[in-house]
């Protein structure tokens, strides 16, 4: 079932199922093969990528939390350029439209990386992250000079800046928002014994972002599509995004945990909005059903 | 890589702090070799009760092989296991550890934290006539070892990372595989290089090894949490180690 997930531009980011995962999560390719099945999935957005190389952070970059965790890589990546030319070939052959994560730092940098981007046909869509404690004005100028990309651009929102951003955002040229990036926090490193920041994950999050999306889809415009991100870790967290007002969502390090939940939550989701549009009762699909047992289901095995 | 599923099947309390678990695992898992490991968590038999604490999964060193579907791993004693525990089983991570052609010496150093990592190689080297020396220093001298080989030299150092015969055991070394605890590991690597080049004139490439634990959130490179600064590259620990050059890393 094709859905489109981000507002009618000179190119379209049609998904086959409303799951893709985080950026940051799968890598900047096909890191899962062998794990997921990618053309089950919506499609694959690519680990953080900045204009210039980024090395990783130093000291403790992972702390282990209750039911979550902490994470502070320092986004390592060998620029957008380099990139590039490294996987080109790889996304080329995905069967799913590729995403790339642009992380958002300056005007300039934003227009030289999309001007990069749209010759990068493999590439079908930019999704702008942007950095905590942006004021309005620094984000309107960012998300302008990234919207003349030729290609749909996804704005992924801070955390604690996503109520005062998302119309201004999505008036400077978003065609989607993705809602949110991961909370910061500080955690202590009980093997190193010091005080750690970084960006939290968990299915703690889930609860907060929901409400976010809630209440942004009623003050938002009805054309902006928003994509629910933060804790989902079952097919029914998705669900909850759906309902809540989400076109899609995006399942960050629950496949870290349980590679095979992100394929899993595509799958039911797919299902469950195909059925729901079909008017069938929603126990006729379940998310462990083999394509042919789905056939004979529909009486077309 | 992939991800199967293994039971616990049987519990053996090895000495006053360690327990060993027999698992019964996928064959695909028989081929590991020293230095690969797996990413390990508990499941239970319905998917939709999946609990999520704890939330990483812990990087288990199978310290042997039983049969082509039994490994076993060893465990702290206060970690409750029982029969028919079923895990997740994320592996095999990391490359075998790269043995020299012609070794003779192997010396082990365990800082720090108790030797298990480097437990599967022993029976693959004592049958080849390799000569096995284990030093444990700091906290690992803690570690009790009398369920290990016989031919297996254990010498535990003494408070100031001392021992008997210290030079000798350094020089006649022909590699090193050193193993440091959680935390800054490359200060704790930093210091036993130091202890070793104060006892050793040459240190040359290819020689002395430090076999990484850290935490890995995803174990396929996704993540990029495990990325060390290797000198001309960045390497990350679960693709291309657990094993690095320490004379080729930035040490603290």
């Amino acid at each position: 079932m094709a859905i489109e997930i981000a507002r009618p531009a000179k190119t379209s980011l049609i998904v086959q199922t409303p799951v893709m995962p985080a950026a940051g999560t799968l890598g900047f390719a096909d890191e899962y093969r062998g794990l997921i099945d990618y053309a089950n999935l919506g499609a694959l957005v690519t680990n953080p990528t900045t204009i210039e190389p980024w090395q990783p952070a130093a000291g403790t970059r992972i702390v282990s939390l209750d039911a979550g965790m902490l994470v502070h890589t320092g986004l390592p990546n060998p620029g957008l350029g380099a990139l590039i030319r490294q996987y080109r070939r790889v996304w080329a052959k995905m069967p799913i439209p590729v995403v790339l994560h642009l992380l958002g730092t300056t005007p300039d940098q934003a227009k030289r990386a999309v001007e990069l981007l749209d010759a990068v046909d493999e590439v079908a869509a930019v999704e702008l992250g942007l950095g905590d404690d942006m004021g309005i004005a620094e984000a309107s100028a960012l998300v302008r000079a990234a919207a003349a990309v030729e290609k749909p651009l996804l704005v992924r929102l801070p955390f604690y800046e996503c109520y005062d951003l998302a119309l201004p955002v999505a008036e400077a040229g978003a065609d989607a928002l993705v809602m949110t990036a991961a909370p910061r926090g500080t955690a202590r490193d009980a093997q190193g014994g010091r005080l750690v920041s970084g960006r939290i994950y968990g299915p703690l999050i889930k609860p907060l972002v929901l409400r976010m999306v809630g209440r942004l889809r009623r003050e938002l415009p009805a054309d902006i599509p928003i994509i629910g991100c933060g804790g989902i870790h079952s097919p029914l967290d998705a669900r909850d995004y759906i309902e809540a007002g989400a076109a899609a969502v995006q399942v960050d390090t629950a496949t870290w945990v349980q590679p095979k939940m992100l394929e899993r939550i595509a799958r039911d989701l797919g299902g469950w909005i195909a059925t729901r549009h079909a008017d069938a009762l929603l126990d006729e699909w379940h998310p462990d059903m083999g394509r042919t047992e789905a056939l004979q289901g529909r009486g077309t095995g | 890589m992939r991800e199967t599923q293994a039971i616990v099947e049987r519990i053996k309390r090895v000495n006053r702090g360690y327990q060993r678990l027999e698992l019964a695992v996928d064959r695909s898992l028989s081929s590991l070799l020293p230095g690969q490991a797996l990413l390990t968590r508990r499941i239970s038999k319905d998917y939709e009760a999946e609990n999520w604490h704890p939330y990483l999964r812990d990087l288990w060193f199978p310290v042997d092989i039983l049969a082509s579907n039994m490994l076993v791993v060893e465990r702290p004693a206060r970690e409750q296991f029982v029969p028919g525990q079923l895990l997740s089983i994320l592996g095999p991570i990391g490359k075998p550890l790269r043995f020299r052609q012609k070794l003779r010496n192997l010396l082990l150093l365990a800082y720090e934290t108790p030797p298990t990592p480097l437990l599967l190689m022993l029976p693959h080297l004592l049958a080849q006539g390799t000569s096995l020396t284990m030093v444990t220093l700091g906290a690992a001298r803690d570690y009790d070892c009398t369920h290990l080989p016989e031919e297996v030299e254990i010498i535990q150092a003494s408070d100031d990372h001392n021992w008997h015969d210290m030079v000798m055991t350094l020089g006649w070394a022909d590699q090193v595989f050193v193993l440091v605890g959680a935390g800054p590991e490359q200060t704790q690597f930093a210091e036993v290089m130091r202890l070793i080049r104060s006892r050793r004139n040459d240190v040359p490439a290819n020689m002395i090894f430090g076999i990484f634990q850290r935490l890995l959130p995803c174990g396929v490179g996704a993540c990029q949490a495990c990325m060390l600064p290797v000198r001309g590259s960045a390497k990350l620990q679960c693709l291309d180690g657990p094993a690095f050059d320490l004379t080729q890393l930035r040490l603290a």
